[in-house]
Formats: structure tokens, C-alpha cells, sequence
């Protein structure tokens, strides 16, 4: 039995003594996309939290592992070293730490193995033109005083450089125009063409089906108050778009009647 | 030693009696020269230092959180030996028991004062020729008479200011430094106060001089292991048109106590910077003046401090815009941990007549232990109509979700904190006059933070 793949197994997580994750099962294959889709309060982030290992959010049983190895146990340093990546829906700002001196810093911690200076700069340089960003960009503070659209390139800058085995994108397209979601869409495309990113997988988390459009899934989850009510194609997002989630509770409620 | 330099160095313990400072002036009158300040003012500032209380202990006022707090109770008086060096001094390299050695002094300097303990032994050989900077002895005062006056003695006001009243009694070195009118400086002067050997007492009078329209930088610097008690004044004419960015690094021994007034004066359309970084000793007193008397005058105070282990520091800033239009920016950033105690007291006064003026304070303080404790006490008090007052404090610990954020990117929690505790400081760093000076107080917070022994919470 192959145990490759982010992996959740009867996750059931509280925050503050309410369960959120009432048992999550969700498999993410490498080189696959998954989308969760559920609305507000379904316990989306919370499963994005919990697998980055947050120390909020309490895990009262279940499983999450990453290529077999269990995450559950580690700080999220060591998640990160293991191999995910969670792109924050709103990301913290570190006044004082230069975006250039936070990368550099993270990538030496993720991968400390390879990538002499002037390669690392080549890298960045090349990653900041596939997301339109500027240079001036290294030299300002961490998300200190960021629009969100700046904020979310960051995080797909950092996606993009630590180069993970598999990525969370926790409402990725929040808050976000156009140009910025299709900065996101060519960003985790070109990193699913990379050599390095061909295998990744990703788990994009989502309110609204339209980042579907230009990070198309191969599989559509539904979460609604804690559990995946169904799972499916593209085609699900789009009975999403078309009946919104009303219609998957209904469908969800007859089934249990 | 060699022969000679006895004659000229003469030593006795120190405490702050009376007894003690009729003894030094006793020894400075046997000496060629008798020291820079009269002994009648000397017997003047004890009275002052003995009727004064301790800094902030207001008695009455009831304040929760009292200088008492700070480690002041606890000072030893008497600390090792007190000397009245006289000129002439002698070189660095006639001196091999004393070696000046810090690399931090290796930087091209305009020109700079060096010292072990209370000695002057050295000054750089490429000093700039426009520049006046002398030690400060009975010659320099005899000498520059005409420009100490209105400024030696009056920007510090030691008659309201116990610990520049002990310096001014005992005051056993120095520097007086003239910018002649129109001189642009790039290269700093240095006036470097380095431990000697055994502890002594060093008690260092600084005046500075920059004429109209000049422009320079001037880095005073405490270094060194051991544990001296320094107790000084700084006093600084900022003529029309002139600019002075004036650095203090306190890096002294875990030991030390320093204890150091500064103040500056202000001309038309005049620029005082005071950057301070306090980063060593033991117990640490800062004060940090400026004195905006004539329209235009501009200050900007940019200060900071880190408290590991026993480390006490007390800083207050003050800013008088006495006219209008003035402006003034201060910017403080503090942490403390392990047992660390650190107290910020910001005054801005804006008086009657400074209509015009625009004034802004910002303090943060950072508390990295349980143990650890900073006051902050921001003062605006303003009596003039038509002006910007801005003041904002705030005490706080690490964010945890900027730590989970930083975890996230692979980053160790110790090294996250590092990062961030940091990332903290760099608004007042940002503000120092150079990048090597900058990156001189990252390194030292840097290892600061190593030697913590409550930096992982």
C-alpha cells in the first residue's frame, strides 16, 4: 500500500473545547489538485491550521501525514521541512524583516542543502516576473503595510521558492482582483510545469468556485460543518456556481432522511 | 610605567564624599595645570549631588512603578579608584599596559579622542585640520573660554540633575570638539572611553561646537570588559544652519554603571540627531535633550535598548520646542528579558510661543520573559495653539501569530523569535548615520540575544 500523499484520517480537531473537524478523510495525491469547497464557518481553515500545526486548534484524534511520515506530532518547522506549505489567507506582518532577508532565511531553513547566493537571486528574480511583482518589493518589510493582492503574491513568491512537496491554499482568491487571481492561476501552473513542482500537490481551499477557473482541480471536495459531504469532478464546482451550497445540503440532508 | 607618567596620574580611591573630592581636588592642585573645572564649582555640584534625590524617585507621587524599581538601591558608591589624570598625556605606544584594541576604533575618522578609563592615550593621526578636538583639561578650558561659555555647564543643568552634579564634581576627562562654520565632515569623530584594567571611575565632560552651516557626525562610544562607573555630560551648540548627528553606543561590561547627561542646543534652521543605542553594563542612565530655542530647529532622537540578565536602564528623552515653527521626531524601541527592567520617560514641552511646531513621539517596548518589566511614561504637555503633538506607546510581547507564521516557512521557533525580536528594533536601527553602524548593532543585539538565557518562550 502506497502511503504517498497528504493524508488525513478521522481528523477531529476543537478549538476552544468545540468540534470543529468532526472525522476528515482527504487524500492528496502528488501531482494532483483538490479543491475544498464549503461555506463560511464549514471548517476549512481549521483543517488548513491544524495540518501547519497552529497551536490554537486541539487534534482529539485522527491522522494527517505527508509521504507516510506523521505530521500531528511535529512544530510547524518541521511540517514546513517535511514538505508543506500553507499559503495564509492572511498573513502575518514581521515589521522589520525584509521580504529578501525572510526568503532567503526560509529557504536556507526548508532546504539547506543547495543554492549558492547568486543562483537564490537568479531564482527570486525569475519567480517575482511570473507574478508581475516588482524587485522593490525585496526591500520592503514582510507584509507590513501590504495591499491583499501583494500580501497573496508574497505567499505564492514563497510557494514558489521553498518549492514544497505539497501546498494548502487557504482562500487564496480572497480579496483579490482579477489581475492578482490570474497572477496566482500562472504562478501555481508554472510551478506545476517546473521540474521541481511537477509533483506537487495541492489542496486549494475555497469559498467561490471562480480560482477554480485558473487553477483548475481534478478533485472538488464539499465540506459543510465539519465533515466532507460529497467529493467529485470539476463538475461539482460548477453545481456549486450554479445552485450555490444550499443545493449539496439538501442533497446531503434527503440522503441521510 | 615609564618614569614620568606618575607625576602626571595620580589616583585615589573612589566614593562620593566629601572627604573624597577634597582629596582629588588636592591632588588636581598639585598637578600642572589644576583641572578644567574650579574647585569651587566642584564643591558647588557635590552640594547639589548630596541635596538632590535619585532620578524619579518623587516621593508623595505615589507612582506604582518607581525609579526604586530600578536598580539604583543597590548602586556600590565606591568603586575601585578615581584618577585626575592632568596634561600632558602620553601616547598609546609609550603605554604598553594599556592598549586600545577595539576594532570598532579601526574606521577612518575625522578625528577622536581615545581613552583607558579616565586617560586620554591616543588620537588618530589622520584627524581632519579644520577640526578643533582637544581632551578636556585646564588648557582646553583656558584656551576655548570664549566658546565654552553659554555652553559648558548651562546645557546640562547640573544643579537639577543629581548624577550631572557628580560629574561635574569629579570630572576627570573629556573632550571639547569646534566644527568651524561651513565644514562638511564625512568621516565621524570618535571619542572612545574603553575600561581600564582595574575598575575605575571615569567622569567624562563633553562639549561640542559646530559652527554655522556645518555639518558632522560624532560617535561616543563606552567599550570594553570590567566595571567601571562612568558618569558624564555631553553638551552640544548646534549653530544656524549647522547639522550634528551625535551616535552613543554603551557596550560596557556586564559590571558597568553608566551614567551619562547629554543635551544640545539648537540654532535657526538647525539639525540634532541623537541616535543611542544602550547595550551593555549593568544599570544604565540616559538622558537625551534637545533644545529647540530658534525657528526652524529641527530634532530627531532615535533610541534604543535591550535588557538581558540583571540589566537596568533608564532612559528619558526631552524635547523642548521653546519657539515655532520646530519640529521634533523621537522614536524609541525597547525589550527586555530574563530580569531585565528598563524605564522610558518621553517629555515634549511645546511653550506658548512655538505656534507652528510639530512634534511626534513613538515608543514600543517588548517584553521577551515573564520577569521582565519596562515603564513607559510618554509627557506632551503643550501651551501653544496651531500644533502637531502625536505620541503612541505600546507594551507588548511577541505575536504569536507573526511566530506561527514564521514556523510555517521552516523557520525553528528560536530562530523566529530572533527574527522577529529583531525585525523590532530596525525602526531606530534604520535611523543610525551609517550602515556599518547599523549592522555593528544588529551584530551586538544579535549576540545579545544569544546570551539570554529567556529568549525561548
Amino acid at each position: 500500500m502506497s502511503t504517498r500523499g497528504l493524508i488525513t484520517r478521522d481528523l477531529r480537531v476543537a478549538v476552544q473545547g468545540n468540534e470543529i473537524l468532526k472525522g476528515i478523510d482527504l487524500t492528496i495525491e502528488p501531482g494532483r489538485v483538490h479543491a475544498l469547497m464549503g461555506p463560511n464557518g464549514s471548517g476549512k481553515s481549521t483543517l488548513a491550521f491544524t495540518m501547519a500545526g497552529h497551536p490554537g486548534y486541539e487534534v482529539q484524534s485522527g491522522s494527517v501525514t505527508l509521504d507516510g511520515e506523521e505530521l500531528l506530532s511535529l512544530p510547524p518547522d518541521k511540517r514546513a521541512k517535511a514538505g508543506l506549505f500553507l499559503s495564509f489567507q492572511y498573513p502575518a506582518a514581521i515589521p522589520g524583516v525584509s521580504v529578501a532577508n525572510f526568503l532567503r532565511t526560509a529557504r536556507m531553513a526548508v532546504r539547506p542543502e543547495d543554492l549558492n547566493p547568486t543562483k537564490f537571486r537568479k531564482l527570486v528574480f525569475e519567480k517575482l516576473d511570473t507574478l508581475d511583482m516588482d524587485a522593490a518589493f525585496l526591500g520592503r518589510y514582510v507584509n507590513d503595510g501590504f495591499s491583499g493582492g501583494e500580501k497573496k503574491r508574497l505567499e505564492m513568491l514563497q510557494m514558489a521558492l521553498l518549492a514544497p512537496k505539497y501546498a494548502v491554499l487557504d482562500e487564496t482568491d480572497s480579496g483579490l482582483d482579477v489581475d492578482a487571481l490570474q497572477a496566482v492561476g500562472k504562478s501555481v501552473n508554472a510551478l506545476r510545469e517546473s521540474e521541481e513542482g511537477q509533483d506537487m500537490g495541492f489542496l486549494v481551499i475555497t469559498h467561490y468556485p471562480r480560482i477554480l477557473k485558473h487553477v483548475p482541480a481534478d478533485v472538488v471536495h464539499i465540506m459543510i460543518d465539519g465533515r466532507i459531504v460529497k467529493t467529485g469532478g470539476p463538475e461539482l464546482a460548477d453545481q456549486i456556481e450554479r445552485d450555490g451550497y444550499d443545493g449539496v445540503r439538501d442533497e446531503v440532508a434527503a440522503a441521510r432522511a | 610605567m615609564p618614569s614620568g607618567a606618575a607625576e602626571t596620574i595620580a589616583a585615589l580611591p573612589f566614593a562620593p564624599t566629601a572627604a573624597v573630592l577634597e582629596a582629588a581636588i588636592a591632588l588636581l592642585a598639585r598637578t600642572d595645570d589644576g583641572g578644567a573645572i574650579d574647585s569651587t564649582i566642584r564643591r558647588e555640584a557635590f552640594a547639589a549631588f548630596e541635596a538632590l534625590p535619585v532620578p524619579g524617585a518623587r516621593p508623595g507621587r505615589g507612582w506604582k512603578h518607581d525609579y526604586a524599581k530600578l536598580s539604583y538601591d543597590d548602586l556600590r558608591w565606591t568603586n575601585g579608584r578615581v584618577t585626575m589624570p592632568a596634561a600632558p598625556r602620553r601616547p598609546a605606544a609609550a603605554r604598553p599596559d594599556r592598549e586600545v584594541d577595539q576594532p570598532a576604533l579601526a574606521t577612518d575618522n575625522a578625528g577622536g579622542l581615545y581613552h583607558i578609563g579616565a586617560t586620554f592615550v591616543d588620537a588618530p593621526s589622520d584627524a581632519d585640520p579644520r577640526v578643533t578636538v582637544k581632551p578636556f583639561d585646564a588648557a582646553t578650558a583656558r584656551a576655548f573660554a570664549a566658546e565654552l561659555a553659554g555652553v559648558h555647564g548651562t546645557l546640562v543643568d547640573w544643579r537639577a540633575d543629581k548624577f550631572a552634579a557628580l560629574a561635574t564634581a569629579f570630572q576627570n576627562c573629556g573632550a571639547f570638539v569646534r566644527i568651524p562654520a561651513g565644514v562638511v565632515l564625512d568621516a565621524p569623530i570618535q571619542l572612545v572611553f574603553a575600561t581600564a584594567p582595574d575598575a575605575e571611575a571615569v567622569f567624562p565632560h563633553i562639549v561640542v561646537i559646530v559652527e554655522a552651516g556645518a555639518r558632522a557626525t560624532i560617535l561616543e562610544r563606552h567599550v570594553g570588559e570590567g566595571d567601571p562607573f562612568v558618569c558624564g555630560i555631553v553638551e552640544a551648540h548646534v549653530a544656524d544652519d549647522a547639522q550634528l548627528d551625535y551616535v552613543a553606543i554603551q557596550q560596557t561590561g556586564e559590571a558597568a554603571r553608566a551614567f551619562v547627561s547629554r543635551s544640545a542646543y539648537c540654532g535657526r534652521n538647525a539639525t540634532m540627531s541623537w541616535h543611542l543605542a544602550e547595550l551593555g553594563g549593568t544599570l544604565a542612565r540616559t538622558v537625551l535633550n534637545a533644545r529647540l530655542a530658534n525657528p526652524g530647529a529641527r530634532s530627531e532622537t532615535a533610541a534604543l535598548f535591550f535588557n538581558t540578565g540583571m540589566q537596568h536602564v533608564d532612559l528619558t528623552t526631552g524635547t523642548d520646542h521653546v519657539v515655532g515653527p520646530t519640529t521634533s521626531d523621537t522614536v524609541v524601541r525597547s525589550a527586555a528579558t530574563d530580569r531585565g527592567q528598563g524605564r522610558y520617560v518621553g517629555n515634549i514641552v511645546i511653550r506658548p510661543k512655538a505656534h507652528g511646531s510639530d512634534a511626534s513621539l513613538r515608543d514600543d517596548a517588548l517584553l521577551l520573559s515573564k520577569r521582565a518589566h519596562i515603564d513607559s511614561v510618554p509627557a506632551l504637555e503643550i501651551a501653544a495653539n496651531d500644533v502637531k503633538a502625536f505620541h503612541g506607546a505600546t507594551v507588548g510581547s511577541l505575536d504569536e501569530d507573526a511566530l506561527f507564521y514564521v514556523g510555517s516557512r521552516g523557520i525553528p521557533r528560536p530562530e523566529a523569535l530572533r527574527l522577529i525580536a529583531l525585525g523590532f528594533f530596525e525602526p531606530v536601527i534604520a535611523r543610525f548615520p551609517s550602515e556599518a553602524l547599523r549592522d555593528e548593532i544588529r551584530t551586538a543585539l544579535d549576540a545579545k540575544i544569544d546570551d539570554a538565557t529567556e529568549f525561548v518562550s
